[in-house]
């Protein structure tokens, strides 16, 4: 692990730790609802001050906690055109699958790549502590994975490229 | 399979059946397709034993135009027959007056299954001609004292061979430069387009030294200028890329030219074919990661423990297998 990554991650555990204190709220607007805070946005005294942890100018998490849920949005580093497509391709794929994911929200939040949306039904059914380690190397894995198939890429490219032109030689 | 074949696998695989001691003739009718929209009519129109190969090309016109007719006469002479019907060129073999050794025999199968890369060699070998004289003219002269036509190279022979995309082929007295413009159907190929491009153009400064110079841009080159119908440019929308292969004399010696010219018609399969072998790879890739990540976050449910449990007279549950 890079030495600016740790402190970042770091972060985010505790922020998360500390954002994770859910209980179950029903909905003040509408009788007999029970509705993610942080989506509706009814009411603003339920909103607590959203935080943002920025790792530079590319990477950042923002975490918008409320008195029953909790909305986690990562932007993920893009350094150049490739990441763009790898990363727009993986979260992609991910949010496809978001029902199997319990916590990913379908569509994420402008200026973030994915999205995810933590209910007090989601602290109560699984571990807090189990989620975010989740998060955390849901953060780690995704920057590792997209430099791999970047490499993977370039490499592929290169043999593609030498074993087509070798013939010539 | 790193590189495509420059025979049709199918049309070989079929007249090799065929063509085999003690197969016994039967009625073919069967349709082959081949890369860039080319499509090959196998039939026995007459008798089982005279089998009809036809091939449909859609540039054939502009093929004719530059000698693919003096081509396939050279190639194929006596099989040759009138174009079947919807077809640009016909070959037809007797079954009853095949050759008699098998070396004949693979070798005519050979020849058969490269009909493509008969009819699309024409223009090349025109070119590799053109640039034999004009070496041999530029001789004569300095540098500076050339005339205009042998500074300058000859016409360009354009083969629109697909509906958007097409070859460019110009000798000069030095080289003779092949140009393939080439369209990208989504952004996510013509990223990886430009990844594998920028790996040719660089490799030959790694190691095939003696490889054609590679160059790939998005606006026309200046080879081009004045051919109509010319898309691309600054800012132009479409994603056109030109990829230029310069040869260089040592690929244009008559040993050598039958090989180049195989080789350089595949490129653009190659490159495509390769462009979503790698998309699929990542595709699988992320799908397995996808799975991982599910693992990590099952992890978080925790496990429903599991209890003894006991009926009212203190007997225990057993599961049976």
């Amino acid at each position: 692990m890079s030495q600016s990554l740790r402190p970042y991650l770091s972060c985010v555990r505790s922020t998360l730790t500390a954002a994770l204190s859910l209980s179950n709220f029903a909905s003040q607007a509408a009788e007999r609802h029970n509705v993610p805070e942080i989506e509706a946005a009814s009411s603003p005294e339920l909103l607590l001050n959203p935080l943002t942890v920025s790792r530079n100018a590319e990477e950042r998490v923002l975490v918008e906690p409320s008195v029953n849920s909790v909305r986690v949005s990562i932007r993920i580093k893009q350094a150049d055109e490739i990441e763009h497509i790898l990363v727009h391709k993986f979260t992609r794929f991910l949010t496809q699958r978001a029902e199997a994911f319990f916590i990913l929200r379908r569509k994420a939040v402008p200026g973030y790549d994915i999205s995810f949306l933590i209910t007090n039904l989601h602290t109560e059914e699984m571990l807090k502590h189990k989620l975010v380690d989740f998060i955390i190397e849901f953060m780690e894995e995704v920057d590792k994975e997209i430099s791999e198939m970047k490499l993977f890429l370039n490499a592929r490219a290169r043999f593609v490229a030498e074993s087509f032109l070798t013939p010539f030689d | 399979m790193l590189l495509l074949d420059y025979q049709n696998v199918l049309i070989e695989s079929l007249l090799k059946d065929r063509f085999a001691p003690g197969a016994t003739p039967t009625s073919i009718d069967q349709v082959v397709s081949d890369f860039d929209n080319v499509t090959f009519h196998i039939s026995t129109p007459e008798s089982k034993t005279k089998i009809l190969v036809s091939l449909a090309i859609k540039c054939y016109p502009e093929l004719a135009k530059y000698g693919a007719e003096e081509v396939l006469q050279r190639e194929y002479g006596s099989l040759i027959v009138q174009p079947e019907n919807g077809y640009d060129f016909s070959v037809q073999v007797d079954l009853e007056q095949l050759p008699s050794s098998d070396e004949e025999k693979t070798e005519l199968i050979r020849k058969i299954s490269l009909l493509k890369r008969n009819a699309m060699a024409a223009p090349f070998e025109q070119a590799f001609d053109e640039f034999a004289s004009l070496q041999e003219q530029a001789r004569q002269y300095t540098s500076e004292s050339a005339p205009q036509g042998v500074r300058e190279g000859g016409t360009v022979r354009a083969i629109h061979y697909r509906e958007e995309e097409a070859i460019y082929i110009k000798a000069s007295h030095d080289r003779v430069t092949v140009i393939f413009s080439t369209i990208f159907r989504e952004e996510t190929d013509r990223v990886y387009g430009k990844v594998f491009l920028q790996e040719f153009v660089d490799a030959r400064k790694r190691g095939v030294q003696n490889a054609p110079q590679v160059l790939a841009r998005d606006d026309p080159p200046l080879e081009l200028q004045g051919i109509p119908g010319l898309k691309g440019g600054k800012g132009a929308e479409g994603g056109v890329t030109y990829v230029t292969f310069v040869l260089f004399p040592r690929h244009l010696t008559p040993q050598r030219r039958a090989e180049v010219i195989s080789h350089i018609q595949t490129f653009r399969d190659y490159f495509h074919y390769h462009i979503k072998a790698s998309k699929a790879y990542i595709h699988s890739r992320m799908r397995r990661r996808t799975a991982d990540f599910l693992q990590v976050l099952r992890r978080a449910r925790p496990e429903a423990e599991e209890k003894e449990r006991k009926t009212a007279s203190g007997r225990t549950f057993t599961v049976k297998s």
